[in-house]
């Protein structure tokens, strides 16, 4: 038992500890917080729009679609993120004659809920887009990539829609001034639901980021845990020299169903002595084979395939651009000829007005 | 025509390069890119993080309203795997 002089002592000490942390918290609060800029947290509306213009081996398709993005923040370390497609799919009646018919596709792509815990844990829960290689994840938007058909390899490691149901780890694991370490792991369920299907898979990537260079080479691994049990596999390389605006991606794919690999170069007119017109003209290139083994299959050619793809895309403006490729794809099915025309547009806009800080 | 295609792929390849020489011979580099130089071996500035990262996969956007910037960069740390010192650099670059 304190003697009261003793207590009102003890609790003046108490106070003036408690004072002090609370200062201490403030001032330190102050200055590890984020708030040294304006940025606000209000939600928005992203995504990609456009239109193409597709011919393939003379058969004529014309391929309207809008992928919205949905970003609705809680505060600056939860975000609620999901993206749409609506992808139209018209064909003449009898392919090469008649009228054009089709339909509008309809699926969710991802919607997860994201904790960015710290530097090294970004926890994520719900659908999310399967992250294997450079393309499935990164490349696939129609207004990020640089050639509208996607790789005969997209198929490997994205069965079987693309999207996996379940929870997901990424982060960074180190970062130094020259170079970073990213991986990603993840774990989805079976699901069947319409709209919402997925596979029973599990997986992982890594990648290393070399920041001055920008250079980054990477590697995916995928286990598929239903059906048949395969392992699928990817390496890839992605690069752009600081002072030219070169964009060099490659990647190598393999997995039961056969192997292969594409490379694909991208050069921006930007620093060309060209009237300023011209400077905002891209031309690429891609050449890719593929090589089936056991059959081939699920959504990979049957037979040894090689495709070569020139293009030629016009930025009028950073989010709107126009967009023009032939592609040639030779196999012993027949080789056949592919041409794409079109418009690919960002869009990006708040979600209701409101302010920055 | 396979070989075709081929010689036509490589000669794409060969001319990106050529014309990159040729303009790295011709044009200096535009503002910014220096600074990249100077600070090898130091924290790198939200612009070089910007830089860095925002073309690995996509053109940078030329703006973004102030309103929404945290939220886009939550997106993209996401997308991307950006540290939260990244983060940082780049909500103070963006939004300053």
């Amino acid at each position: 038992m304190l003697h009261p002089r003793h207590r009102r002592r003890y609790v003046c000490s108490i106070l003036a500890i408690a004072l002090c942390l609370a200062l201490i918290g403030r001032v330190v609060a102050q200055n590890s917080s984020p708030v040294e800029n304006h940025a606000g947290y209000i939600p928005a509306i992203s995504g990609g729009a456009g239109y193409i213009h597709n011919v393939d081996g003379g058969i004529t398709t014309l391929e309207p679609q809008i992928n919205p993005v949905l970003l609705v923040p809680f505060g600056s370390h939860v975000l609620l993120e999901s993206r749409g497609t609506f992808f139209g799919f018209y064909q003449r009646e009898n392919q090469t004659s008649g009228p054009f018919k089709g339909q509008v596709f309809k699926s969710v792509d991802y919607a997860q809920l994201n904790w960015l815990a710290n530097t090294h844990v970004i926890a994520s829960a719900g659908r999310y887009l399967l992250p294997f290689g450079l393309y499935s994840e990164r490349l696939e938007p129609i207004w990020i990539k640089n050639l509208q058909d996607a790789p005969i390899t997209a198929a490997i490691g994205t069965r079987t829609s693309g999207s996996g149901n379940g929870f997901m780890l990424r982060g960074t694991v180190v970062q130094k001034p020259s170079y970073s370490v990213q991986y990603t792991a993840y774990f989805s369920a079976l699901s069947n639901i319409d709209h919402l299907q997925s596979a029973r898979v599990a997986g992982g990537d890594a990648s290393v980021y070399l920041s001055h260079a920008r250079l980054e080479i990477g590697t995916s691994y995928q286990r598929f845990l239903q059906d048949r049990h395969i392992n699928s596999g990817a390496v890839y390389v992605s690069w752009q020299p600081p002072s030219v605006p070169l964009d060099i991606k490659a990647e190598a794919d393999f997995s039961y169903n056969g192997r292969g690999y594409w490379l694909e170069s991208a050069y921006l007119f930007q620093q060309l002595p060209v009237p300023s017109f011209f400077r905002r003209t891209q031309i690429v290139g891609r050449m890719q084979q593929f090589f089936p083994s056991n059959g081939g299959g699920n959504s990979l050619p049957r037979v040894d395939t090689q495709r070569f793809d020139a293009g030629l895309n016009y930025y009028v403006r950073d989010d709107l651009r126009f967009i023009s490729s032939y592609g040639r794809s030779f196999s012993s099915q027949g080789n056949a000829n592919i041409w794409n025309v079109g418009f690919t547009y960002r869009f990006l806009f708040p979600l209701w007005p409101g302010r920055s800080k | 025509m396979r070989r075709f295609a081929l010689c036509a792929f490589f000669l794409i390849i060969l001319s990106s390069l050529a014309f990159a020489t040729a303009a790295l011979k011709n044009g200096p580099a535009p503002a910014g890119r220096d600074q990249s130089a100077t600070s090898r071996t130091t924290q790198p500035s939200g612009e070089e993080v910007f830089k860095q990262n925002c073309g690995r996969c996509h053109t940078p956007p030329m703006s973004i309203s102030p309103r929404i910037t945290g939220t886009v960069i939550m997106h993209m740390r996401t997308r991307a795997r950006l540290s939260r010192q990244d983060e940082l650099l780049l909500l103070k670059y963006m939004a300053p």
